[in-house]
C-alpha cells in the first residue's frame, strides 16, 4: 500500500564507523543498531528505542546471520524476498539468514507490513552498510586494501588469503550503529487515520550498493521460508498461544453496530459451572478456562442480552441512493484545471459520461480475528496478535489501556491474510483480549467467531464515481472529469474499546486520490474525490466501519478511469487495446501491453463483437483489457468470459495478467502473487458483496458472502517483464485490482452492454440484460 | 458435563476428558495441542478443519468428539505416518513426508497457510480414490462436495491443483 513518506534530508549523513567493545570469551558478533540522528522525541519514548536488542542484524561467529524486521509474512513471499535483498548486498546465500519478524520487544523499526518497498529499501541498505564495515575488517585482517577483495557466500579473499565474515567477528563484539529517521508509532489525533509514525523508521544515508549489474540471489526464486513448517503443521499461529491459567472467550456483541447495552443475559451456572460474564459499558463477554464452554456459554448469554434499537444505516439495496443524497462540500483532494478541464469537454466532438459503483466488500481472511492478551497489575502487557503492523497495535493498546507504551510489546505470529485491514495498526480482537485480560487480571484469548468477523471488522467501503470524457475528430480523449465519493477508508479504531468506552484511535472523514495517472496524451484533466464519515455516524458506538483494502484508492478509481477508457474506445471504434497505446508515450507502459497482449493472443478489434447479444440459452464469450500504474509497476489485465444471459451466469474462462515491475526480485513469489491476486480480483468482479439492512450487516458467512471457489476459477496466464534501469517496484498489490475492469470490458465485448457496477451476480446481469425471472 | 472418551488419532489412542458434544477442533487443538486444523467458521463452510475420519473428509468444527470414538482420525500432523503405512515402512522412524505435504512444499502451495491443512486433508481423499486426477477432478473435490466448497482466501488454487497432480504423480512411483 502507499503511505505517504515524510522526506528527510541525507545531505549529513556519514558512513557510520565500526566500534569494538573488546574481547569476549566465546561467540562473537557484530551487531548493526540505529542511531537517530535528527530525531527529537520525549525520553521517556527515544529510550524504547535503544535499549541493546535493538539491532536490526547480526553476523555471528558460526556464519549465521539474524535479520529482525518489524514487518511481518502476510502470505506474499515478504519472508523471501527480504531475505534475498540482504543476502545480495552481504554476499551470502539467502538461506544463512534467520529473520524476526514483528516482534516489538525485538524488532526496532516498525512500519506496516504492507510496504514491501520501503522495508527492502531499508534492508538493502542496512546490508550494504554492514557489507562495508565487514570489509573493512577484512581488509584489515588480510593486510591488502578494500579494492583488492572479492567476497562469495560470506568468505571475503585477497591477497592470497582467506576469512569468513564469522571469523572476522569470532570472539570479538562490533557495534555499527547506522543512522534512521521516523516517528514511533503513536495514537494521533491530529492525523487522518488517528495514528502517526506507522511508515516505521528509514535508514538514511547513501552506502555504496551493489549495482543491479552484478546481482546473483536477487532474480532469483528463493522459497518462502515458512512453508515447510505450515504443510507439517509445525507453525506456531497466532490462535495456537497458550499461558499458564489462560482464559478463553467469546464475545458477546451488540445486536447492531449502534445499540447499547440494556441488561446482559443470565448464565446458568450449573450448565456452564466454569464461565463467567465480563461486561465493561457495551463490551459483554463471556470466559472460561474450557473453550467449548465459552462458546455455548456465550450463545445463551447472547440469547437473552438485550440492547437498544438502532438503524442508522441505509440498507445495502438503499446505498447508492445514500451516496447521493449526502452533503459532500469540498474534495478532499483535487488535481488538474476544472475550468478548462470543463471548457475542453465541452468544445469536444463527442461526450462519453458515465457512473460507476461498488458496494462495500469484506477483506473476509478464512481465519477470523484472534488474539492472546497478559496484562499484568503493573501495567505490563504482552499482545500475541497477527497485526500486520504490530508498533502501530503496540501504540493504540497502550492508549487503551491508558499504559506507557514501552511496557507493551506485541509479538506478531502468523494467521490468515489480512489484506490491509490491519495496516493501521487497528481493528481486531487484540483490544478485547488486552481490555478483559486487564479486567481478570489473567491471560485471555479472543477468538471472534466468523459472523463476528463479518460483522464487526471494518469493511472497504461501496462508492460511486461520475467520470467524463470528451473525444475529438479522431476519436482522441481530449480531457478528463472525475468526482469519486466513499465513506472513509481509515477506521483503525479498535472495536473494543470503542464498546467499552476506553480511549481509541479517532479517525478524520476525507479520502485521497489513488490513481497514478497513465495517460500523459491525455491533455488535460481533473479529478476530485471526496470522503464521508462512516455510515451510521450518529451510532453511539461504532457504526459501519470503513478501512483500506487491498489497492486501496486505485482498485476503486481505475475501476472507473479504465471503464470510462473502454466505452470511450467503443464510441472511438477503435480496439480497446489500440486506444490506450494511442494516449500514452510511456515506453514500459507500451512494452508491457505489448508483451500481455501477445501471450494472450489478443484479437485486435472494436468493442462490442458483432457477434454480441443479450439474450439466449448458449453462453456468448467476449474479451476486454485495463492497465494500471502503481508504486513503480506496469499492468496490465486481460479478462476471456463467457456469458449466458438467459441464466445471469459469467463465467472468466482465461485471465491473462502482465506486469513490468522494475527489477524483479524473485519470479516464483511474483508468480503466486499474480495468481492469487487474479483469484482475488475474480471474487471481486463476480461475487462479493457486502449487504446490511437498517442496524447491521447481514451477509455473516460464507453462504452468503460469498468468494470464488476452485470450480469458478479461470485458466491464468501470466507475463513478467524485468528491467535493471528502474530500481524495485510492487510486485503484488495492483494484481486483484487489474480483473473487474478486464472481466466488465468483456462482458461488454460479449453483450453490447456496460456493466457500470460490480459484482456481476446472476440477478443483476438478467436485470441489466433485461431477462425475466 | 466432562465424560471420559478414548480417540485414536495419528495412530495413537489419547483418552481426553471432554463433553461429548464438544466439536472434534476444539479437543483435537486444545487437548491434544495438534494445530493443524484450524478454526475457519464453526460451521461447516470454509474446510480449515477438516481431517480424515476413518479416511474420510470430515469437518471437524461440526463433528462432536463423541461421534468418532472407535474411529480413526488423521490430522496433517499424522500424514507422514498414513504414507508409511502405504509403503510398508516403519512407522515409527519414519521421516519421509507424504507426498502431499512435499508437493505442497515443492510446489509453495501455502500463501498465509491458514486453509492449507484442509486442502492437504481434501488432496489425500481424492488421491486414495482416484489416482489419476484431471484438473476438473481437482476442481469438483475442493468446489463441490458438501458440506461446502474449500475456501481459501489467498487464491491459491491454481497452485493447490498443481501440488495435487505432482503428488498423484508421486504416489506412483
Amino acid at each position: 500500500m502507499t503511505i505517504k513518506m515524510k522526506g528527510h534530508s541525507e545531505s549529513s549523513i556519514r558512513m557510520p564507523k565500526l566500534t569494538r567493545r573488546g574481547f569476549i570469551k566465546s561467540g562473537g558478533a557484530l551487531v548493526v543498531s540505529l542511531t537517530r540522528p535528527d530525531f527529537s522525541m520525549g525520553a521517556a519514548q527515544s529510550s524504547a528505542m535503544t535499549t541493546a536488542i535493538a539491532s536490526w542484524l547480526e553476523i555471528r561467529h558460526d556464519n549465521t546471520i539474524i535479520v529482525r524486521t518489524g514487518r511481518t509474512e502476510i502470505g506474499t513471499g515478504m519472508s523471501a524476498f527480504y531475505a534475498q535483498v540482504i543476502a545480495e548486498e552481504l554476499d551470502v546465500r539467502p538461506d544463512a539468514i534467520t529473520l524476526l519478524m514483528g516482534d516489538t520487544d525485538k524488532t526496532p523499526d516498525g512500519g506496516y507490513s504492507a510496504g514491501f518497498l520501503t522495508g527492502a529499501a531499508n534492508l538493502r541498505k542496512v546490508g550494504a552498510y554492514t557489507y562495508q564495515a565487514l570489509i573493512g575488517l577484512a581488509a584489515k585482517k588480510l593486510r591488502v586494501s578494500v579494492k583488492e577483495l572479492t567476497v562469495v557466500d560470506g568468505i571475503v579473499s585477497g591477497g592470497g588469503r582467506s576469512i569468513s565474515y564469522g571469523d572476522l567477528v569470532r570472539d570479538k563484539h562490533f557495534d555499527l550503529k547506522i543512522p534512521v529517521s521516523g516517528e514511533v508509532a503513536k495514537v494521533d489525533p491530529k492525523s487522518w487515520n488517528g495514528m502517526a509514525g506507522l511508515d516505521g523508521l528509514v535508514v538514511m544515508g547513501d552506502p555504496p550498493m551493489k549495482p543491479m549489474s552484478q546481482y546473483k540471489v536477487i532474480g532469483t526464486s528463493h522459497p518462502m521460508p515458512g512453508i515447510p513448517a505450515k504443510v507439517t503443521g509445525k507453525t506456531q499461529w497466532t490462535c495456537d498461544v497458550m499461558l499458564p491459567g489462560m482464559l478463553h472467550a467469546r464475545m458477546v456483541r451488540p445486536a447492531t453496530l449502534g445499540s447499547t447495552l440494556i441488561s446482559v443475559g443470565k448464565l446458568d451456572k450449573e450448565m456452564f459451572p466454569t464461565a463467567q460474564v465480563v461486561v465493561k459499558k457495551n463490551l459483554v463477554a463471556v470466559l472460561s478456562p474450557d473453550e467449548w464452554e465459552a462458546v455455548t456459554a456465550a450463545q445463551t448469554v447472547a440469547a437473552e442480552t438485550k440492547w437498544t434499537e438502532w438503524a442508522g444505516l441505509p440498507g445495502s439495496e438503499n446505498l447508492t441512493k445514500a451516496l447521493r443524497s449526502h452533503k459532500w462540500g469540498a474534495p478532499s483532494e483535487a488535481k488538474g484545471n476544472a475550468d478548462e478541464t470543463v471548457a475542453a469537454i465541452a468544445r469536444s466532438t463527442k461526450t462519453i459520461s458515465a457512473t460507476y459503483e461498488q458496494p462495500y466488500v469484506k477483506h473476509a481472511p478464512i481465519g477470523p480475528f484472534v488474539a492472546v492478551a497478559d496484562v499484568r497489575a503493573d501495567g505490563t502487557a504482552t499482545v500475541w496478535s497477527h497485526s500486520a503492523n504490530s508498533q502501530g497495535l503496540r501504540a493504540q493498546i497502550a492508549n487503551t489501556l491508558s499504559t506507557p507504551v514501552e511496557k507493551v510489546v506485541v509479538c506478531w505470529l502468523d494467521h490468515a491474510g489480512q489484506f490491509g485491514r490491519t495496516t493501521f495498526g487497528g481493528d481486531g480482537a487484540d483490544g478485547d483480549a488486552a481490555i478483559l485480560s486487564q479486567m481478570m487480571g489473567k491471560p485471555v484469548r479472543v477468538q471472534w467467531t466468523l459472523q463476528d468477523d463479518l460483522a464487526w471488522s471494518a469493511s472497504s467501503p461501496g462508492w460511486v464515481e461520475d467520470i467524463k470524457c470528451g473525444l475529438d475528430a479522431e476519436g482522441s480523449v481530449t480531457a478528463v472529469q472525475s468526482a469519486f465519493y466513499s465513506p472513509q477508508s481509515n477506521d483503525a479504531r479498535i472495536v473494543g474499546a470503542v464498546l467499552a468506552g476506553m480511549p481509541h484511535s479517532e479517525p478524520k472523514p476525507g479520502y485521497w486520490i489513488a490513481t497514478e495517472w497513465p495517460y500523459d496524451r491525455i491533455p488535460l484533466r481533473r479529478e476530485e474525490v471526496y470522503g464521508m464519515p462512516n455510515l451510521g455516524p450518529d451510532s453511539p458506538t461504532v457504526g459501519l466501519r470503513g478501512l483500506i483494502m487491498r489497492t486501496p484508492g486505485q482498485r476503486q478509481q481505475n475501476f472507473a478511469l479504465e471503464s470510462l477508457m473502454n466505452e470511450a474506445a467503443s464510441a472511438s471504434g477503435v480496439d480497446p487495446l489500440e486506444f490506450r497505446l494511442r494516449h500514452t508515450t510511456d515506453r514500459r507502459l507500451v512494452d508491457i501491453i505489448h508483451a500481455t497482449a501477445r501471450s494472450a493472443v489478443w484479437e485486435t478489434r472494436p468493442s462490442p463483437r458483432t457477434e454480441a447479444r443479450r439474450t439466449g440459452t448458449e453462453p456468448v464469450t467476449g474479451h476486454g483489457m485495463n492497465i494500471m500504474v502503481r508504486q513503480n509497476s506496469y499492468w496490465v489485465g486481460i479478462a476471456e468470459i463467457a456469458v449466458t444471459p438467459q441464466t445471469g451466469m459469467v463465467q472468466v474462462t482465461k485471465f491473462t495478467i502482465g506486469t513490468e515491475c522494475g527489477k524483479i526480485i524473485n519470479p516464483r513469489q511474483l508468480e503466486r502473487c499474480m495468481k492469487s491476486g487474479v483469484v482475488m480480483g475474480v471474487s471481486e468482479a463476480l461475487k462479493e458483496e457486502v449487504t446490511f439492512d437498517t442496524g447491521k450487516i447481514t451477509s455473516t458467512m460464507w453462504a452468503r458472502y460469498k468468494i470464488l471457489t476452485m470450480a469458478e476459477m479461470p485458466e491464468i496466464n501470466i507475463v513478467q517483464l524485468s528491467r535493471d534501469d528502474q530500481g524495485y517496484g510492487g510486485g503484488s498489490e495492483a494484481a486483484n485490482a487489474i480483473c473487474p475492469p478486464a472481466i466488465a470490458a468483456a462482458f461488454f465485448d460479449a453483450t453490447g452492454v456496460y456493466p457500470r457496477r460490480i459484482p456481476l451476480t446472476p440477478e443483476y446481469v438478467k436485470r441489466l440484460l433485461n431477462i425475466a425471472g | 458435563m466432562a465424560s471420559e472418551l478414548k480417540l485414536s488419532v495419528n495412530g495413537e489412542t489419547h483418552t481426553v476428558s471432554a463433553a461429548p458434544e464438544t466439536p472434534l477442533l476444539y479437543v483435537l487443538r486444545n487437548n491434544l495441542k495438534l494445530s493443524g486444523p484450524r478454526y475457519g467458521c464453526g460451521i461447516a463452510q470454509c474446510g480449515a478443519c477438516a481431517v480424515l475420519v476413518d479416511g474420510a473428509e470430515a469437518r471437524s468444527c461440526i463433528t462432536s468428539a463423541a461421534s468418532v470414538v472407535g474411529k480413526k482420525v488423521t490430522t496433517i500432523e499424522g500424514l507422514p505416518a498414513v504414507w508409511a503405512e502405504v509403503k510398508g515402512l516403519p512407522v515409527t522412524d519414519n521421516k519421509e513426508l507424504h507426498p502431499v505435504q512435499q508437493a505442497w512444499i515443492d510446489e509453495q502451495v501455502p500463501q498465509c497457510g491458514y486453509c492449507q491443512s484442509g486442502m492437504m486433508i481434501v488432496a489425500v481423499e481424492l488421491l486414495a480414490s482416484n489416482p489419476n486426477p484431471t484438473v476438473e477432478h481437482i476442481k469438483d473435490a475442493y468446489s463441490n462436495k458438501p458440506p461446502s466448497p474449500h475456501l481459501c482466501r489467498c487464491g491459491t488454487y491454481a497452485a493447490i491443483i498443481g501440488a495435487v497432480q505432482r503428488a498423484a504423480n508421486a504416489m506412483k512411483t
